[in-house]
């Protein structure tokens, strides 16, 4: 009765929604020698990618910080790139913040007692007392007053991830301006490289304004295992000291009787902190008469007032922070502003063993902003020093396009001439460091002549951020003539609006979107298609519910007829 | 998202109001080019005092109400009686009447340094609406100013990072107030309170559902006679 019109209609309903791409192979057949192909139906259309609102590549530089210049007697050498640390940052932690005026500190943003130098102990022209006050900031965290992250610092369009930092000693607030969210320029990644001399008299001062225990860990650097006092100096928990509680200080002391490229680093559940950004370069310079040297370099990247001992051969001097992070482990401190809920997270529900990585910086940033401010930027016939760390927990295979460089120190201490061979490519295990020497001579080995050189880890992920490429710690060597005035190379490549777009870094733009509009974007839907399978799900539900009615008549539940 | 030129002025500029020595002139070019008045300052080893008034009145205050004296204790110690907080105040609710002059002495007892910020005062006497001490670690610092005559709550935090989402959140009510700001320890609940629940709490969202329908469906199935 009814019910047999309705299952009629349910079967004429599914073999005319049937997609005729689905029918089994013989029936295909069958069909083409009877009636031959079907017709033509063109494939769905390409969908259209909106338009995209690319930031800045190079923000301006209204006070002039690029600019090669004299502050308080210290030489600053001119910064190609847009984004240049802040020259009087730069000279009050060459001459100290102690010794400084006040309008210089004023402008370098930093606490009177952020670097302080006292007594020249061997009479040669430069302070050898020196005191360095760190902090520790946590970027990106958690608030439970607002969604989203606070003190917020991008490694890249639109990403965010929970990082902590040794901050140098500053004053003021946390954010650039009131009624911001946005952590001041130089609260960042990665925590600042630290200069000394040789034979100095050195103190660390951790301030830990961080809601977690921290300690510094003086890794490869000359210091005893205990301070003068018999406390301990090796900023172990296990075996040297109990961690810098919040709102605690403590003071780490050294006098290395070597220079070398060291490291420094948290060593509190160092599988944890380490990777959350606890970690700067500490590079002992030779010891020179008149040797000011840069104490703090915010942000790593260009030495802009070199040692004396660098000045001798190189002409410019460049410190390379490489660090990895996990996504997975950032986002746990973004996900509760409870210091116990945030601490199990991290360190028991956390498991490093089965992570991996997701975003790969070069101090501190990732491409493209590493073009605004990581670029290694020379003249020909430039001898260029890299002091070259990798600080994540992955090797990195630290390649140069266009130059082989000369590796002269690894970890610290000087290679024979003989292993200097050049090479274009460097292995660096996790906390391995790197001195090298790069010659922009073009010779066919040192370098092959002027132009924009990248030079970025060979491992395919760091070429990536989160498996997007173009990202990552991709950076390059550019020769002046390719340097635009604003600090941009005259790149000749593709256009970087979507590069500079948020969408891209989110998977929403087609790769090649840019240069090949249409051609490889997302395939758009075939309605009719959609259509079809719309009917045959209409048509199995119809069939279903037949099936039901017939089982539960049978049982006598059903209503009847 | 803010052009980093424009950014980095800011910083500039915040950096100015932290430290700014009254008679320097860059920083007040800057301020004024912002469109700010310049801050006042008072800096001393110790800290910083920003923005300090003693005797410029809020419009509509006809003279001072009243003078108070505080002392706000500040550090970790602070944060003991409140689970979940790390650093905190002695105090984090000022309670004072309109037109009244505040003496604010604020004692660090942390080793690192802290704030006391005050934020949304008349921007006509406190450039950007701020008055803030900063006190270094184990300083103490002192500094007046005098509140509007409007019944109004204003935000006291300290702006290091993470220090008022770990606790050194309070609130100024002047009068008789506008209402509790949200996330005041001690005063006001968190506005993203998180749920605290056993990590269990699944299994027994899923036990009490299936028993609640397993339960509605016997009950319904003694009633099928009656749908008849």
């Amino acid at each position: 009765m009814k019910r047999r019109w309705v299952l009629v209609l349910a079967l004429v309903l599914a073999v005319v929604s049937f997609p005729p791409q689905w029918y089994p192979l013989s029936l295909k057949l069958k069909l083409t020698s009877w009636f031959g192909a079907a017709d033509f139906r063109a494939l769905p259309e390409s969908v259209p990618v909106p338009a995209q609102q690319p930031q800045s590549f190079c923000p301006p530089d209204p006070e002039g910080w690029r600019a090669r210049q004299t502050i308080e007697g210290v030489q600053i050498e001119r910064s190609a790139p847009c984004v240049a640390d802040n020259p009087y940052e730069v000279a009050a932690v060459v001459r100290g913040t102690n010794n400084v005026s006040q309008a210089t500190l004023l402008k370098s943003g930093l606490a009177a007692d952020a670097v302080e130098k006292g007594r020249d102990l061997d009479g040669d022209g430069d302070p050898d007392e020196i005191h360095i006050r760190l902090e520790v900031a946590e970027l990106n965290g958690a608030s439970a007053l607002v969604k989203g992250p606070v003190t917020q610092y991008e490694i890249a369009p639109g990403i965010k991830p929970g990082l902590w930092v040794f901050a140098p000693k500053f004053v003021g607030m946390a954010v650039e301006n009131f009624a911001s969210r946005v952590a001041r320029p130089d609260l960042r990644l990665p925590s600042p490289s630290i200069r000394i001399e040789q034979g100095d008299t050195v103190l660390i001062t951790l301030e830990n304004t961080h809601y977690m225990p921290h300690t510094i860990h003086l890794h490869g650097a000359d210091h005893g295992f205990v301070d003068v006092s018999g406390e301990g100096n090796d900023g172990v928990p296990l075996t040297s000291e109990v961690p810098v509680m919040p709102g605690n200080a403590r003071t780490y002391e050294l006098q290395p009787r070597h220079a070398g490229t060291m490291f420094y680093h948290c060593h509190v559940q160092p599988h944890v902190h380490v990777m959350m950004g606890l970690q700067g370069l500490f590079i002992i310079e030779e010891n020179r008469p008149n040797n000011w040297v840069q104490t703090l370099n915010i942000g790593a990247g260009q030495v802009r007032a070199p040692s004396v001992a660098q000045r001798e051969n190189f002409d410019s001097e460049y410190d390379l922070h490489y660090l990895d992070l996990d996504k997975e482990l950032g986002e746990r401190v973004q996900q509760s502003n409870d210091p116990r809920v945030v601490t199990r997270s991290m360190h028991r529900d956390y498991d490093i063993t089965d992570s991996t990585v997701d975003y790969f910086t070069l101090n501190g940033r990732s491409f493209p902003y590493t073009f605004r401010e990581s670029l290694v930027v020379g003249e020909e016939d430039d001898r260029i020093r890299l002091h070259v760390v990798n600080g994540g927990s992955k090797g990195i295979a630290l390649h140069t396009h266009g130059h082989k460089f000369t590796v002269t120190d690894r970890n610290g201490a000087t290679l024979p001439e003989a292993a200097r061979a050049p090479q274009d490519v460097v292995w660096l295990a996790t906390s391995e460091r790197a001195d090298l020497s790069l010659q922009l001579i073009n010779d066919g080995t040192n370098a092959y002549g002027p132009g924009i050189w990248l030079f970025h880890d060979h491992q395919y992920n760091g070429v990536t951020t989160d498996g997007i490429g173009p990202g990552g710690n991709i950076s390059a060597i550019v020769y002046a003539q390719y340097m635009a005035e604003n600090g941009w190379p005259k790149t000749q490549g593709v256009p970087w609006d979507n590069y500079f777009t948020e969408a891209f870094y989110r998977r929403e733009i087609p790769v090649w979107e840019s240069y090949a509009p249409g051609l490889f974007s997302d395939a758009g839907i075939d309605w009719l298609m959609l259509l079809r399978v719309i009917g045959l799900a209409l048509a199995a539900g119809i069939l279903a519910a037949l099936l039901i009615s017939i089982l539960f008549r049978r049982s006598g539940t059903g209503a009847g007829t | 998202m803010i052009a980093a030129g424009s950014r980095r002025t800011m910083s500039l500029l915040g950096a100015c109001l932290a430290v700014l020595f009254a008679v320097d002139g860059t920083c007040q070019e800057m301020a004024d080019h912002k469109g700010h008045h310049g801050h006042h300052m008072a800096v001393t080893p110790a800290g910083v005092v920003m923005n300090e008034n003693r005797h410029n009145l809020p419009r509509g205050c006809l003279e001072i109400s009243r003078d108070y004296a505080f002392t706000i204790h500040a550090g970790r110690k602070y944060a003991s009686d409140a689970p979940g907080m790390i650093f905190g105040m002695s105090q984090h609710e000022v309670k004072v009447e309109p037109c009244s002059r505040l003496e604010i002495t604020f004692v660090n007892e942390d080793q690192v340094r802290h704030q006391w910020m005050v934020h949304g005062l008349p921007a006509y006497l406190y450039p950007a609406g701020m008055f803030h001490i900063e006190a270094s670690g184990g300083q103490s610092m002192t500094g007046t100013f005098i509140v509007p005559g409007d019944d109004s709550t204003y935000l006291v935090h300290c702006d290091m990072a993470q220090h008022m989402e770990k606790g050194m959140r309070g609130q100024l009510v002047v009068g008789k107030g506008s209402g509790n700001l949200w996330n005041v320890t001690g005063i006001s609940d968190e506005f993203y309170r998180p749920a605290y629940l056993p990590r269990s709490a699944g299994l027994i969202i899923l036990l009490v559902t299936g028993l609640s329908f397993a339960l509605a469906a016997w009950l319904l199935a003694r009633q099928r006679p009656l749908s008849k």
